[in-house]
């Protein structure tokens, strides 16, 4: 059944029905109690009339008892009370009831019979107790029980209406505060399906309080932001990417063209098919580098992680670029202390040599390149600062996505994709690359926790 | 004759390769699956393979595994569409003796696998090298052009001694950039061209014999005879 199925209504339902139990269970123990109470009392009293009575028997004999049982009946006192005096033989001497009943042995403690009352004539339930006395008499003394049992069906009768009454109010708190809970689970839900239907900018509803509700649309809303950075990087990328492509390929279309036709001497012959190979190593490198961005942002490559001294990597690639930079008149000054860190080697040095090539395309001729490593807190730091132009405060975070390169004249051979690399092998270490004034120049700052050393 | 095998199911790819092989006087036999192919190495009688990693009925990797399971020690140079670091890796672990990313030049399959091919002579310990005139004392750590002592730094050494045991034979960037420097990543710029350059500037003076040729879109070769 799709109703009972509903969430909504079985929290409905249970709630109600816990309400209802709890309710049933107080009201059962009051009626119980009662009952009880009023049954305690009339033993009581019976007990002690009993005694009494016997007393007198024993002070005033037979005779002197069955006055005082007249003398009571006639009474008005205790019209309840009930009374039979038998001789030794079960003759009647005094009472209000017919005759001694059958079914009751004296001295068998409290009974519940059905009897007639001779002074009313009518069938009554009684509480009875009784004793036999000295000479064989017996004497039973009791109450009608109608009173008692009318005043029970009348609680019970309450109980049972206020039952009711509890049915009907547990089912509506129980509606009330299912109403609440889903009202907010509706909202969210509806919001979902807005975002699903294509519009990520949607975030989900917050109340002032910070509930529990508020909590998980906070990190709903941090999942959203995070997926929308993702989906917008993603269309980024494929649109510079088909931009990025297509101006190679239709070069590189350019020189087939020309290498098919004919009357080229050897010279124009080798020239075209040169520019074509290196049309054709262009685009490669751009696809290697998006691989490994991809890679590295799917975590592939912590497997071969490993204690490595990030001094070593700046070092290393440092000195592989020497010559390149002594051909620019740079000088590459490499201030190394110890900084360890787990990760991967390849890609570390890879990260490394794109921020020294960055350096070294935007560094102006004499001048100095500084290549620092240090461990700082619980941080290894690889900083690589040049003296060039540096980036405006707007484009520092800009520079680290794909394809944006700020001059594209000085972006030779650069596939734009070298930052966005490093960003991504920094993610994978669960490191940060940012990037600062250095006034002039900038500082690219790559730090990896240290913490990962020591577990 | 050297006896080559090429297992690789892009037809184009496969006969331009063999042209290849063939023009530089191999004897090459093609395979165009993995199964086939490894049947055909389980022989033992080739001097190389050039195994793609992509492969109908069996891939290349379990065709890896299975000859060296099978206790086959030819060279194999693994060929692969995916040029990650940790792939590379892995084809190394598998048993795989070099290692080229697709699209490649013809050049460099070419160098790759004569360097695979020669591998055992380089291990040889050995103190001289040396390519016509130009001597090297690897204990000494010493080079001279005739009478000329040549001061070179330690990386200059290096690539000299890389060149010089791979005399006669195409040496790439790449290969230089892997047996040199260990590293595997393209740089954008042209630093091995620059490192290269600086020490034939040493070894090849104005008026000598130039010892370090560069070969068109390949790389250099250090020319004895």
């Amino acid at each position: 059944m799709r109703f009972v199925r509903s969430a909504r209504t079985r929290l409905v339902i249970a709630s109600a029905f816990l309400g209802f139990v709890s309710i049933a269970m107080m009201l059962g123990l009051v009626y119980w109690t009662a009952n009880r109470a009023i049954e305690a009392e009339t033993r009581n009293v019976v007990d002690a009339e009993l005694k009494g009575l016997a007393e007198s028997y024993s002070n005033l004999g037979v005779l002197g008892l069955a006055r005082t049982i007249d003398r009571r009946i006639s009474s008005s006192e205790e019209p309840d009370a009930i009374y039979v005096l038998t001789d030794r033989y079960g003759q009647t001497i005094a009472g209000n009831l017919g005759a001694w009943p059958p079914i009751v042995k004296p001295g068998s403690g409290w009974v519940e019979i059905e009897l007639i009352r001779t002074d009313t004539d009518q069938t009554v339930p009684i509480s009875a107790a009784s004793i036999s006395l000295r000479n064989g008499e017996r004497l039973l003394v009791g109450r009608d029980a109608s009173a008692k049992k009318r005043f029970a069906a009348a609680l019970g009768q309450s109980v049972a209406a206020a039952l009711i009454v509890a049915i009907v109010v547990s089912f509506i708190i129980g509606w009330l505060l299912t109403r609440m809970v889903f009202n907010r689970v509706g909202e969210l839900s509806n919001t979902a399906t807005e975002i699903m239907s294509g519009d990520l900018t949607h975030r989900m509803p917050m109340r002032e309080g910070g509930d529990e509700f508020d909590r998980l649309a906070l990190t709903l809303n941090k999942m959203l932001s995070r997926i929308e950075l993702l989906v917008s990087n993603l269309r980024m990328t494929t649109d510079s990417l088909s931009h990025d492509l297509r101006s190679p390929l239709t070069r590189l279309r350019g020189h087939i063209e020309v290498l098919a036709t004919t009357g080229l001497t050897d010279e124009e012959r080798t020239n075209y098919s040169d520019r074509a190979v290196e049309e054709i190593d262009y685009i490669l490198r751009v696809f290697t580098d998006l691989t490994e961005i991809a890679r590295a942002e799917a975590g592939i490559g912590r497997a071969d992680f490993e204690a490595i001294d990030l001094a070593t990597v700046a070092k290393g690639v440092a000195d592989f670029y020497g010559p390149v930079a002594a051909d620019k008149g740079i000088t590459i000054r490499v201030d190394g202390d110890v900084a360890l860190a787990l990760g991967n080697r390849a890609l570390l040095s890879q990260a490394m040599s794109n921020l020294l090539e960055n350096a070294l395309r935007y560094a102006p001729v004499d001048s100095v390149i500084e290549v620092l490593t240090e461990t700082k807190g619980s941080e290894s730091i690889l900083a690589v600062s040049d003296h060039g132009e540096g980036i405006p405060h707007s484009d520092q975070d800009r520079v680290l996505q794909p394809f944006v390169t700020l001059d594209p004249s000085r972006s030779g051979g650069s596939t734009g994709l070298g930052l966005a690399l490093v960003a991504a092998v920094a993610r994978l270490h669960g490191g940060a690359i940012t990037l600062q004034d250095n006034a002039p120049g900038v500082t690219a700052r790559l730090t990896l926790p240290t913490d990962a050393m020591k577990s | 004759m050297r006896r080559i095998l090429i297992v690789e199911d892009d037809e184009e790819t496969r006969n331009y390769v063999k042209r290849g092989f063939s023009d530089e006087g191999y004897s090459v036999q093609v395979a165009d699956n993995g199964r086939d192919g490894l049947y055909l190495a389980t022989d033992g009688s080739f001097d190389a393979i050039v195994l793609d990693r992509m492969l109908p009925e069996l891939d290349g990797l379990s065709v890896l595994k299975s000859l060296r399971a099978a206790g086959v020690k030819t060279p194999v140079l693994l060929l692969t569409a995916v040029s990650a670091v940790d792939e590379r890796v892995k084809g190394l672990r598998y048993g795989a003796d070099d290692y080229l990313v697709k699209p490649f030049s013809l050049q460099e399959l070419l160098a790759r696998l004569e360097a695979l091919l020669r591998r055992p002579q380089e291990q040889a310990t050995i103190s001289e090298l040396s390519c016509q005139d130009l001597e090297m004392d690897l204990i000494r750590r010493s080079v001279k052009r005739g009478e000329r002592p040549i001061e070179l730094t330690q990386r200059e050494f290096q690539i000299l001694e890389f060149f010089l045991r791979r005399k006669n034979r195409v040496v790439t960037r790449s290969m230089l950039l892997e047996g040199v420097w260990g590293y595997h990543f393209d740089p954008q710029t042209n630093v091995v061209d620059v490192h290269v350059s600086k020490l034939r500037k040493q070894i090849d003076g104005a008026d000598e014999t130039p010892l370090l040729r560069t070969v068109r879109g390949a790389g250099y070769m250090l020319q004895d005879d």
